[in-house]
């Protein structure tokens, strides 16, 4: 069999490449977008991994026994932010080693998902499959023909996932909560002389990095597939933190490197099933994403600077 | 009365430990009951599979072999400040080199055994020493890079197995390995292997370099204060690589061992969950190397047990992951289980509560 590969990098980078990023990205998005405010707060949450996986299978839950992808979707908010919040607790007020209740949330979520899926359905693997979150079609599009390959026909939830960078630029930069955010991530105590409580701020930001996580994960199973896979995640949850750190913890850095990761998948899906597996081994494009976000880490990290008072737990200034 | 106080006092720290794992139980049985399961009768089938016979008891210990050896990984790694996540990937990769020195190479059992768990060591440590590099020198979290690097090797693994090495047969995985690759079986009937004795070296050896060198209290003083132990003159970059490395190389052989006792050969898959379970049972054993033994056992019977509890009660076995998700949420908490159960040894006095922790 002959294969030429210069002839077949065109069947690779096509405008379905760039569908596939997108629709790729929103998951990662989510959650790489809230991991960003818990961690501008002041605290690193390990788990979003954990909640992400939480997210898809109380979504996909709850989808087939409403049979509504939106309170499915509703479901995995609340879910996660209760995860959230368990987290919040021990890393806040009990103010644990935040690596290790961060680990802890993660190995919750995989133990959780698994347990509770196998317990409700009697059977492992996945979900029965569920009704999917609409995917829009916007007629003035069609007209325009790159926009429309790349951008139509996605699912709705990509509008919040590309609006909520700017949402977020504005809020970080533009309001007194994104000023306070930031400072209880750089000085607390300074913030407590101004008569704000760190404390409150940072449970805020962490229950909003867990709500978004929560979506994001919902993405999963109700939009990109249509049921919950065990483990199904995959990985996104850290791919998720590593474009934080990418990104410098900055609303257009962050969304920048999610995108980055997000083409580094879609292009290895698009090499397996162009590239014929007997001249290259496909398990190497799957490999790919995670090596090459390590690269990059390996590259970028000592130039990132995050929040000063990041892992820090805020004690109260005793007399 | 007094003596029992001051018994708790002096032990506080594993008291605490056994405080974290009983809640975290308790909250499994809450979690039982609201699934409509009755926790009593799991817990009956969970102590009959786990010690019930000889049988069951054999297979228990089988069980702690790789967990024991994988938690003593992690120990070493966190000691000297270093969270080694990918002890999986490292096992893997451990468990698939060894499976194919024990099937390629003809050698004397005295030769060929060692030989077979050295290479799987080795493989271990080799994979140890990127994320170890990506710590050190380009300050990547290692949780972060660990656990992402726990793809890749499964991935490896997955490609050798199936295209690289012949397949005998329908399943995943590498040819059986020779005899003299073998440990011998201990108990006929059960998994349990002469891989006990290298898991009891495994202890000493953590306990002997941890305790007994300078080198072992050179990884504890970079684990305690870096910069403190910087100042006195210790290379605390080439102990944090040297700490990675021995943790690889032991989750490599927990892998080899696992390979050359139980499956003798790489069987895709077969682990279930070893690394991240180790990652507990270090920290309910305190990080030390004996308490391991302690929890290794828990965790271990656990992993026996939950398969006749799955086949009598229709429980799900994926509880197992989820207690130990549980478990490690309550360990990271214990600073306010241990101040609660200090307010209730020594009466309300939060004053001597922080005096006692000093």
């Amino acid at each position: 069999m002959e294969f030429n590969f210069l002839e077949s990098l065109q069947d690779i980078f096509t405008l379905s490449l760039a569908y596939a990023t997108i629709r790729i990205c929103i998951s990662i998005v989510f959650a790489a977008m809230g991991e960003m405010i818990t961690e501008r707060s002041g605290v690193l949450n390990m788990g979003v991994e954990g909640i992400m996986l939480m997210g898809a299978f109380s979504a996909a839950v709850g989808t087939h026994f409403t049979g509504s992808p939106w309170i499915g979707l509703l479901i995995a908010a609340i879910v996660a932010m209760l995860i959230g919040l368990i987290f919040a607790f021990i890393a806040i007020t009990v103010k644990a080693d935040q690596a290790i209740s961060g680990l802890a949330i993660y190995l919750l979520g995989v133990g959780l998902s698994g347990y509770l899926l196998q317990a409700i359905f009697e059977h492992g693997g996945n979900t029965p499959k569920v009704e999917t979150l609409p995917v829009i079609h916007l007629k003035f599009l069609e007209n325009i023909p790159v926009i429309n390959d790349i951008f139509n026909d996605q699912s709705v939830l990509m509008i919040p996932a590309l609006l909520l960078p700017v949402l977020l630029y504005v809020v970080f930069y533009k309001t007194p909560w994104g000023t306070w955010l930031r400072a209880a991530g750089e000085n607390p105590k300074a913030l407590a002389v101004v008569g704000k409580d760190p404390i409150k701020i940072r449970y805020v930001a962490v229950l909003a990095g867990a709500l978004l996580a929560g979506i994001g994960g919902a993405y999963l199973s109700i939009a990109q597939t249509s049921l919950f896979g065990e483990r199904m995640v995959n990985g996104r949850g850290f791919i998720a933190l590593s474009a934080v750190i990418f990104g410098n913890v900055k609303p257009g850095g962050v969304f920048a490197a999610a995108m980055f990761f997000s083409f580094m998948d879609a292009l290895q899906y698009a090499l397996q099933t162009v590239i014929p597996d007997q001249f290259f081994p496909r398990e190497v494009f799957m490999a790919l994403p995670y090596i090459i976000t390590l690269l990059i880490l390996a590259g970028f990290i000592k130039q990132s600077k995050g929040p000063a008072d990041i892992t820090n737990p805020y004690e109260k200034e005793s007399r | 009365m007094d003596k029992t106080r001051k018994f708790l006092l002096k032990n506080q720290a594993v008291f605490t430990s056994i405080l974290a794992v009983v809640l975290a139980f308790l909250m499994v049985a809450v979690l039982l009951i609201f699934s409509g399961r009755n926790p009593v009768e799991a817990f009956g089938y969970f102590i009959r599979g786990a010690f019930g016979d000889v049988f069951n008891f054999a297979n228990t210990i089988s069980r702690v072999v790789p967990l024991l050896i994988a938690a003593i990984a992690f120990i070493i790694g966190a000691k000297s400040s270093v969270f080694n996540v990918g002890i999986e990937g490292q096992l893997l990769l451990g468990a698939l080199v060894s499976a194919v020195v024990g099937w390629g190479i003809k050698l004397p059992k005295p030769i060929h055994l060692p030989l077979t768990l050295l290479a799987g060591t080795l493989a271990g440590g080799l994979y140890a020493l990127i994320p170890a590099w990506l710590k050190v020198y380009r300050k990547v979290n290692e949780i972060l890079s660990t656990i992402m690097l726990n793809y890749p090797a499964f991935f490896f693994n997955h490609y050798i197995v199936l295209n690289v090495t012949p397949l005998e047969g329908v399943i995943p995985a590498t040819p059986f390995v020779q005899e003299t690759a073998k440990f011998s079986n201990l108990v006929p009937g059960t998994r349990l292997h002469a891989g006990v004795i290298v898991t009891a070296l495994v202890v000493v050896f953590a306990y002997i370099l941890l305790q007994k060198t300078s080198l072992g209290y050179e990884m504890r003083a970079v684990g305690l204060n870096r910069e403190a132990a910087r100042f006195h003159g210790i290379p605390v970059e080439r102990r944090m690589m040297l700490a990675f490395f021995i943790s690889g190389c032991l989750a490599g052989l927990a892998g080899a061992v696992e390979m050359a006792g139980v499956h003798y050969r790489y069987l895709d898959q077969f682990s279930p969950g070893y690394g991240y379970d180790s990652i507990t049972v270090a920290m309910v054993g305190l990080l030390n190397p004996f308490g391991a033994i302690f929890s290794a056992t828990l965790f271990g019977a656990l992993k026996t047990g939950i398969l006749d509890m799955a086949v009598y009660t229709q429980i799900p076995r994926q509880l197992v992951t989820l207690i130990n998700g549980i478990v490690v949420l309550f360990i990271s908490a214990k600073s306010i289980i241990q101040e609660r159960f200090m307010q209730l040894v020594k009466g309300k006095d939060p004053i001597s509560v922080e005096e006692e922790k000093i």
